[in-house]
């Protein structure tokens, strides 16, 4: 695990106000994270990358006043909380009526519960993501072997398709299906220990301050 | 699938999880079949398209290796299924930032205090370190007390992330006997900061000395200090500087230590290389202090309480047992009145004092000093550590003893007063359970220990649950020294309950303990509980051996203990399939020619034999025999030769040759003479089967002597009621009867020492 790429790193180094690169790295880290999070809460694309930022700009402010306190709760139930109220606060301010948010409302911002699930689904997705990215760009796996991997579990294609297509046997084709998937769980195993934010953790202590202004 | 055309070309693999991509785990089964093959079998469980081999489908099903092999391979269809769903999934849409950095405020106002988010008040205290005041946090309006470092700076951003770190482990710390730590953070100029809880009480040592405790309650007080010490170094947490000023008892009576594992987290000098030098890191703070003016006194008091090898400067020998030696520095002062090591008026001279000499025993400073206390407070105060307690787990548990009017375990040297002290409070054998409860306790503690420190503890208390294992297996009636006519039943549940408690965090070991309570149970006949045991036992290490956590050799023994209990049982199918499990494992991890190899064949071919499959027991014997001509001399592999010329001679008795199974019953017996006295449970045994085979073939002299002989010792180590004393009781009764009948002459003077002379004369 890259020491220098765990969130407490990026933590340590937001401290500081010129790092502009670990400003950087947790913006890349939780922005699409945070948007992806407000679109399932029913934000718009527009509104949602709008929560995104403002949550991050409101975290990093709260985390160099020291309110932040890693030891009493984790850093994603604390953005959840920040962004949650970020959007409570907007749909009250643009006049949503709670029930008016219908069916494009998929989470009910009142539900703790099911908000908390909702980021951590979402941040899922992230480590996931970043874990085919890096599978596709920063590895020396063979580019046939991807393929075939993504012909089988992205398309659904049969392994014998696949095989005539690529012009391999089947069994390598299984093989490649097998490698690969261990190739990419060891990558999600390794984000996942650099995001040390392990689902079972949630909700164990503390909240941030429920401070609505802007 | 092999060379040029293997799908992955990176050798930066990591070896986690790596079974898939050809990495440092062994997964090749029992190499019959190529790697690819078993990952095709694995596959193919999920893809019910893919055919698999035949042959390999029919090996999966016998063979334990390579159906292993292919379990650790299964793939992961959620994981997939995870993976394919984010792929599909529209990717988010980024818009590009609207806020960058410059856009955050600073980290405080100038108008605010110093740490924001607190208002501090009064000062309470001000040490070397820095200051302590009285505070208020302002969100929950919580009463506390902030600690400010002085002097130390978080320059670099290395620094600060082991700052944060170092306090993460001590802010989890949660016990009764500790302060509290809320939070920390570092003030805008770089100084740490602590708030923690506010604590109102008095001094250890004041407290002690105005109160005038009685002994008892003093080492009372002084247990849950080592509690909480215990508590933390489980943990991790070395305190470093604990002292009497450190702990406060509150107004409940209840010790609190104050500032865990600050010490280490107060050293700005960043990697563990530059901490530790006491030496130098005490000449600053005194200069920042007091200007050197009053140098000897506090000065020279704060260091009584560190340990030689933390004077020494040397980072690399402190561990959690210089906080032990801080605990002796305190408890030698309670009980003596004064420290140690006196008069010493420089730091160079209380090295000198504290390494070269033992400070006064307390007996002579007082000689109504109890002696155990004495002994705890010696024992804890060594100069080399390796001499004190190795955790504060063992002094807590010897402070219990000695409250309990116990043999403490620091005089462990002297085992005669543990025995003495044993024999007074228990009926047991006292030796055994001297020595079994040196052992369990040893065990624990250095689990405990593995749990803070590397991979050497971590041997270390490998080593010793061997050791307290092969305790246990001594007091067993069928292998050891025991004897079925001892009270064990509750000395065993107790040991049963203390292992439980100990390793409740290693359910293999713990598996592995519990395999040997069973068997001990097995040999007392109590097939209840040995069947609750072993069984356990198996459940876990199965599980474990399929997730490749317990290893094939450790398997292979829970195996093999579970085929006894079934033999035991008389289920000898059930019996002979668990001792070929174990067969196939012991021989793919240990060798054919391993001494647990062959035993497992020996008592395979008894498993055989009982099921009258008396050739393919016969054959299973031979090769036991041929491959134990590779044995090397020792104890262990004498004792299993000879229980395989045991197991030929009963083979021949079973085949109603009683002329051959005379000849090798006379064999063993002289083969066992050598290697155990006259006396052993197991020459009766073999001289009552000798008996037998001697009536058989009309030799009543000598069929005599031996099974007169065979039921003296059977009725002295086994007891008048075990089975195996009535059946040579009954044997003799018969041949008297038959000698009598046929009027032939067994006079005790003819008795058959002749047959049987050999190796025992």
């Amino acid at each position: 695990m890259d020491l220098d790429r765990t969130t407490t790193a990026l933590l340590a180094g937001l401290f500081d106000p010129r790092n502009a690169a670990a400003w950087e790295a947790f913006d890349r880290r939780y922005r699409p994270i945070l948007v992806g999070f407000a679109r399932n809460c029913g934000m718009k694309d527009e509104g949602a990358n709008e929560i995104a930022q403002e949550t991050i700009v409101r975290f990093v402010e709260e985390y160099r006043e020291g309110k932040y306190d890693r030891t009493r709760g984790r850093l994603g139930a604390w953005l959840v909380t920040i962004a949650r109220y970020r959007m409570i606060d907007q749909q009250r301010r643009r006049g949503v009526a709670k029930v008016e948010r219908g069916e494009s409302a998929m989470i009910d911002l009142d539900d703790e519960q099911s908000v908390s699930a909702a980021y951590e689904a979402e941040r899922r997705r992230g480590v996931l993501r970043e874990a085919l990215e890096e599978l596709a760009t920063k590895t020396k796996t063979d580019p046939k072997t991807v393929r075939a991997f993504e012909m089988l579990v992205y398309h659904g294609l049969s392994p014998a398709q696949v095989a005539e297509d690529l012009g391999m046997s089947t069994h390598d084709v299984y093989l490649a299906k097998s490698r690969v998937a261990a190739k990419l769980r060891d990558i999600v195993e390794r984000l996942e220990a650099e995001y040390e934010e392990s689902p079972g953790d949630w909700g164990a202590g503390g909240r941030p301050s429920a401070r609505l202004d802007a | 699938m092999k060379g040029n055309d293997e799908p992955f070309r990176d050798d930066d693999v990591t070896t986690r999880g790596g079974d898939l991509t050809r990495s440092a785990v062994p997964v090749a089964g029992c190499g019959r079949f190529p790697v690819d093959l078993l990952e095709l079998a694995a596959i193919a469980r999920h893809d019910r398209d893919l055919e698999i081999d035949p042959q390999l489908e029919a090996h999966l099903v016998t063979c334990t290796l390579c159906a292993r092999a292919v379990d650790r391979f299964d793939t992961d269809q959620g994981f997939l299924e995870e993976i394919a769903a984010v792929a599909a999934s529209r990717p988010v849409p980024l818009e590009s930032p609207i806020f960058d950095q410059r856009d955050v405020r600073g980290p405080s106002d100038e108008s605010e205090g110093p740490i924001r988010g607190y208002r501090v008040g009064a000062e309470l205290h001000r040490g070397g370190q820095g200051a302590v005041y009285h505070a208020e946090q302002l969100a929950t309006r919580r009463a506390c007390a902030v600690k400010m470092l002085l002097g130390g700076r978080f320059a670099g951003e290395k620094q600060r992330l082991r700052f944060e770190r170092e306090v993460d482990v001590v802010a989890h710390l949660r016990h009764p006997g500790i302060v509290t730590l809320y939070e920390s953070g570092l003030t805008r100029t770089g100084e740490p900061w602590f708030a923690m809880e506010l604590v109102e009480g008095e001094r250890f040592d004041e407290f002690v000395r105005s109160r005038r405790l009685s002994s008892r309650r003093l080492v009372e007080l002084f247990r849950l200090v080592a509690e909480a010490v215990a508590y933390a170094h489980r943990r991790g947490v070395i305190h470093r500087d604990l002292k009497p000023g450190n702990v406060l008892v509150d107004r409940e009576g209840v010790p609190r230590i104050l500032d865990f594992g600050l010490a280490r987290i107060a050293e700005p000098s960043g990697d563990g290389a530059e901490v530790g030098q006491p030496v130098d890191r005490a000449r600053e703070q005194d200069r920042d202090r007091i200007g050197g003016a009053t140098m000897a006194g506090e000065f020279l008091g704060t260091f009584a309480y560190a340990a030689p090898e933390q004077l020494a400067g040397d980072p690399a020998g402190i561990d959690s047992r210089c906080d032990l030696y801080a605990l002796g520095v305190m408890l030698y002062e309670c009980l003596c009145g004064r420290r140690p090591f006196e008069g010493a008026r420089s730091i160079a001279e209380l090295v000198v004092q504290k390494t070269m000499s033992d400070p006064p025993r307390p007996r002579t400073v007082d000689a109504s000093i109890d002696g155990d206390l004495e002994v705890i407070a010696l024992r804890l105060l060594a100069a080399d550590p390796a001499r004190r307690y190795d955790t504060a787990d063992a002094l807590v548990e010897d402070l219990s003893r000695h409250l309990d009017g116990r043999p403490i375990l620091a005089r462990d040297d002297s085992f005669v007063y543990v025995v003495r002290k044993n024999l007074r409070r228990h009926w047991i054998p006292a030796s055994a359970a001297g020595a079994l409860f040196v052992t369990i306790i040893a065990a624990g503690v250095s689990l405990f220990f593995a749990y803070q420190n590397a991979e050497r503890e971590r041997v270390r208390s490998v080593r010793t649950l061997a050791s307290f294992q092969k305790a246990l297996g001594s007091a067993n009636p069928e292998t050891g020294a025991g004897s079925s006519s001892m009270g064990i039943d509750d000395f065993l549940g107790l040991v049963e309950q203390q292992v439980s408690t100990e390793l409740v965090d290693e359910p293999y070991q713990l598996a592995g303990v519990l395999r040997t309570l069973g068997l001990i149970h097995l040999g007392f006949d109590d097939a209840v509980r040995a069947r609750s045991a072993i069984e356990e036992a198996h459940r876990v290490q199965e599980d474990g051996f399929r997730r490749g956590e317990v290893s094939a050799a450790q398997f292979a023994e829970t195996e093999f203990a579970l085929a006894r209990l079934q033999f035991n049982l008389q289920e000898y199918a059930l019996a002979e399939a668990t001792y070929r499990r174990a067969l196939t494992l012991r021989e793919g991890a240990l060798g054919n020619a391993d001494v647990d190899t062959v035993e497992t064949m020996r008592h395979l071919a008894s498993a055989l034999r009982a099921q009258q499959r008396l050739d393919e027991a016969q054959s299973m014997l031979d090769e036991a025999i041929r491959r134990s001509t590779y044995f090397p001399d020792t104890n262990a592999a004498n004792v299993i030769r000879v229980g395989l010329l045991h197991g030929r001679a009963t083979l021949s008795a079973a085949r109603d040759d009683a002329g051959a199974a005379v000849a090798q019953y006379e064999q063993a017996l002289e083969a066992l003479l050598e290697i155990v006295p006259r006396d052993d449970w197991r020459v009766g045994r073999t001289r009552y089967n000798l008996a037998r085979m001697q009536l058989r073939t009309g030799d009543l002299p000598r069929a005599h002597a031996n099974a007169f002989e065979s039921e003296q010792i059977l009725r002295a180590k086994k007891g008048a009621d075990a089975t195996m004393t009535r059946e040579s009781a009954s044997l003799l009764a018969t041949i008297r009867a038959m000698a009598a009948q046929a009027g032939v002459s067994i006079e005790p003077d003819t008795e058959g020492s002749s047959a049987v002379s050999g190796g025992g004369a």
